[in-house]
């Protein structure tokens, strides 16, 4: 019966193509758009777990509370102090460094190429891959002695060398007042997907490069904030949260004085922002779905009147009443779930092509299709129970008698 | 269903559904039909009392608004008595509701109407299929059966076509089997040839006198005497009352020449 009824559904679907697919066109929009809104909020937080991924996930910052008055030059973090916490907590710590950054002018011959330059630890390989392509990373030497060497990507090398090999080279720039000679010991090559390009911004014309951080330490070895990567994903909150207790501790102020910045804790945001914008935004779709349904309320209510007759014959053939029902709101729910399938290829494609022509992969949940397209018939059977009632109210003797 | 049964008072119920449990197939008792039509009245038919036998072949005739019409809805169970009693197999239908209604249609009475009432873009196959549908039969017995009627009424090798594809006297016929789906015990058709040439007429009518010969039940209703001519039994209607019942030889019987003759008419 219900695989007759469906039968029936489609073969008077069939009969008013056109009808049928304006009807949909409401549906069609709504459920659309509300695949397209809620892909595109997927796809952005993919990009940005991805984003935090490549960056480190289990990153994290302590500094002194920007919100503590009575700064304290003890607040301040010694090289003797990081190592310190180096040793109680290496088990746990995979790499720590000052997080140091600087921008300077870089001399060679005749081009001058604005740089920045980011102090780091010589095990930092270990957390964040670099694809060295021409001579050695920074070693364990560089950092202790001090020397003057460093690391650069290929485009930077480019920008400052005219060549990628710039093993060997030397340059002259400025760091906190001092002019020194530095060399390039390696060259990595820098892989970007186009929304980390976007949100970290490409280097083009620039340079970066990376030196031992215990160059960037002037005036004089104070460091103002730690940066540090967690061997365990799962327990860094722990970790962090006796970090900074140890710090408080040490520095003889409470644990709230401190700032603790964690890469996952700020991926929740993201997260936590996108889910909720796009929840709102497809809500804000979904009410079309409304619309649309109220459009399929409409067309069912003509196709009833106009097969009154038909009505009719099927009752005084022994349908009865519930028969009549069931078989106008499949029609309906089938009308809307098609429009919800037609929708959800219309919305999934959309993102699709833009995804592919951004250059990113985009996500499109099954669930999502399966609620959408449920939905839909849902919204089918809602706005169909009016039309239906009405066909299966209707009195066989003055449906026979409709022309 | 409930309610049916406890009508037969606890006991275990004949399956009236299926068994034949009365030889008058149609039995009506001082039945009125008042129709309300807000401020006035009108009577459609005055205390009608009529017995009909199982296998009996009658014309009901009258002109319009003698009643007739009146009498085939509530013959049909489509419509229900004011007043009176309507027993169908022994079942009194004036006081059951639309969903049991629908039940007695589907499985005691097959509609033949004046248009056919085919339901359109629906092959031929499909709407003898519909009755059986109804009746929650699987599709293998439904296809088989189906077959079976069309080639029945003549039209095995139509079963695919679409009731637009077919001509009036082809319609009607497939409008037959699709009211012999449940093997009804009472045919009603309301004028039945009213659409149809003489030659298809006269089809329609042998197709019927076929039926009846093998034990069906047909009432049919018209205006028409050679139509009538054909039934064994003529109940004319006036102004809602019955005023003449008589027995009926049927033409067909003799020098006719049925079968010869309907061909040489047909083609």
């Amino acid at each position: 019966m219900l695989i007759e009824n469906m039968r029936m559904a489609f073969s008077a679907i069939r009969a008013n193509k056109m009808r049928s697919f304006l009807t949909m066109l409401g549906i069609i929009i709504g459920i659309g758009s509300v695949i397209s809104i809620v892909s595109i909020g997927d796809t952005m937080r993919r990009l940005f777990e991805d984003l935090y991924r490549k960056i480190g996930i289990t990153q994290a910052y302590i500094a002194i509370g920007y919100w503590v008055d009575d700064w304290r030059q003890s607040d301040y973090f010694s090289l003797d102090e990081m190592e310190r916490i180096k040793e109680i907590f290496g088990d746990e710590i995979a790499y720590m460094d000052s997080n140091a950054n600087t921008s300077a002018d870089a001399y060679y011959a005749r081009s001058t190429v604005k740089f920045n330059y980011s102090g780091i630890d010589y095990n930092y390989q270990e957390v964040q891959p670099v694809n060295l392509i021409y001579g050695r990373f920074l070693n364990e030497g560089d950092v202790l002695g001090r020397r003057k060497n460093v690391v650069m990507d290929t485009v930077s090398a480019m920008n400052l060398f005219g060549v990628e090999n710039a093993v060997g080279k030397t340059f002259r720039t400025t760091i906190y007042g001092s002019t020194d000679e530095y060399m390039v010991v390696g060259v990595y090559r820098k892989e970007m997907d186009p929304f980390q390009a976007m949100m970290m911004g490409a280097n083009t014309e620039g340079g970066e490069a990376f030196l031992p951080y215990t160059i960037l330490t002037w005036p004089n070895d104070f460091i103002y904030a730690l940066r540090f990567f967690c061997r365990d994903e799962d327990t860094m909150e722990e970790l962090c949260a006796s970090i900074k207790a140890y710090v408080a501790r040490s520095k003889d102020r409470q644990p709230e004085d401190f700032q603790m910045i964690t890469a996952k804790e700020q991926m929740g945001q993201w997260d936590g922002m996108l889910g909720g914008l796009s929840m709102a935004v497809g809500g804000i779709a979904a009410i079309s779905l409304l619309v649309g349904g109220i459009g399929i309320m409409n067309i069912m209510l003509v196709s009833v009147t106009e097969r009154t007759r038909e009505i009719g014959i099927r009752k005084s053939l022994g349908a009865k009443t519930q028969d009549i029902l069931v078989q106008f709101l499949i029609e309906s729910a089938i009308l809307s779930a098609c429009g919800g399938i037609m929708g959800t290829m219309l919305g999934g494609g959309l993102v699709k092509a833009g995804g592919s022509l951004m250059g990113v992969d985009t996500v499109i949940r099954p669930g999502v299709v399966v609620m959408a397209v449920g939905f839909s018939a849902l919204v089918g059977v809602f706005f169909g129970i009016y039309p239906a009632s009405k066909a299966a109210k209707k009195d066989p003797i003055e449906a026979l008698r409709y022309e | 269903m409930r309610s049916l049964l406890k009508r037969w008072g606890g006991k275990k119920p004949p399956n009236y559904l299926t068994d034949n449990v009365n030889e008058d197939l149609i039995r009506l008792e001082d039945l009125v039909k008042v129709y309300d039509t807000g401020a006035l009245k009108v009577l459609g038919l005055k205390r009608v009392n009529l017995t009909i036998h199982r296998g009996e072949f009658v014309a009901v005739m009258g002109q319009s608004g003698s009643g007739k019409s009146t009498l085939m809805n509530i013959l049909g169970c489509l419509d229900r008595p004011s007043m009176g009693h309507y027993y169908l197999d022994g079942v009194d239908v004036a006081a059951m509701g639309s969903n049991e209604l629908s039940l007695i249609r589907n499985r005691k009475i097959g509609f033949v109407f004046q248009s056919f009432n085919l339901i359109s873009r629906t092959s031929a196959l499909k709407n003898v299929e519909l009755p059986m549908t109804y009746a929650r039969k699987n599709k293998r017995f439904r296809e088989e059966r189906a077959r079976k009627l069309l080639e029945r009424v003549g039209l095995g090798k139509r079963a695919e076509h679409m009731p637009n594809e077919l001509s009036g006297g082809q319609r009607q016929r497939v409008a037959i089997a699709r009211a012999l789906a449940n093997e009804p015990p009472l045919l009603l058709a309301d004028e039945p040839t009213g659409n149809l040439d003489t030659a298809a007429s006269a089809e329609i009518m042998e197709l019927f006198s076929q039926l009846h010969k093998e034990g069906t039940t047909v009432v049919v209703v018209t205006h028409e005497e050679e139509i009538a001519a054909f039934t064994e039994r003529i109940i004319r209607f006036r102004d809602g009352e019955v005023i003449s019942d008589r027995p009926n030889i049927p033409r067909t019987d003799a020098g006719e020449g049925q079968e010869g003759g309907i061909e040489t008419r047909g083609s």
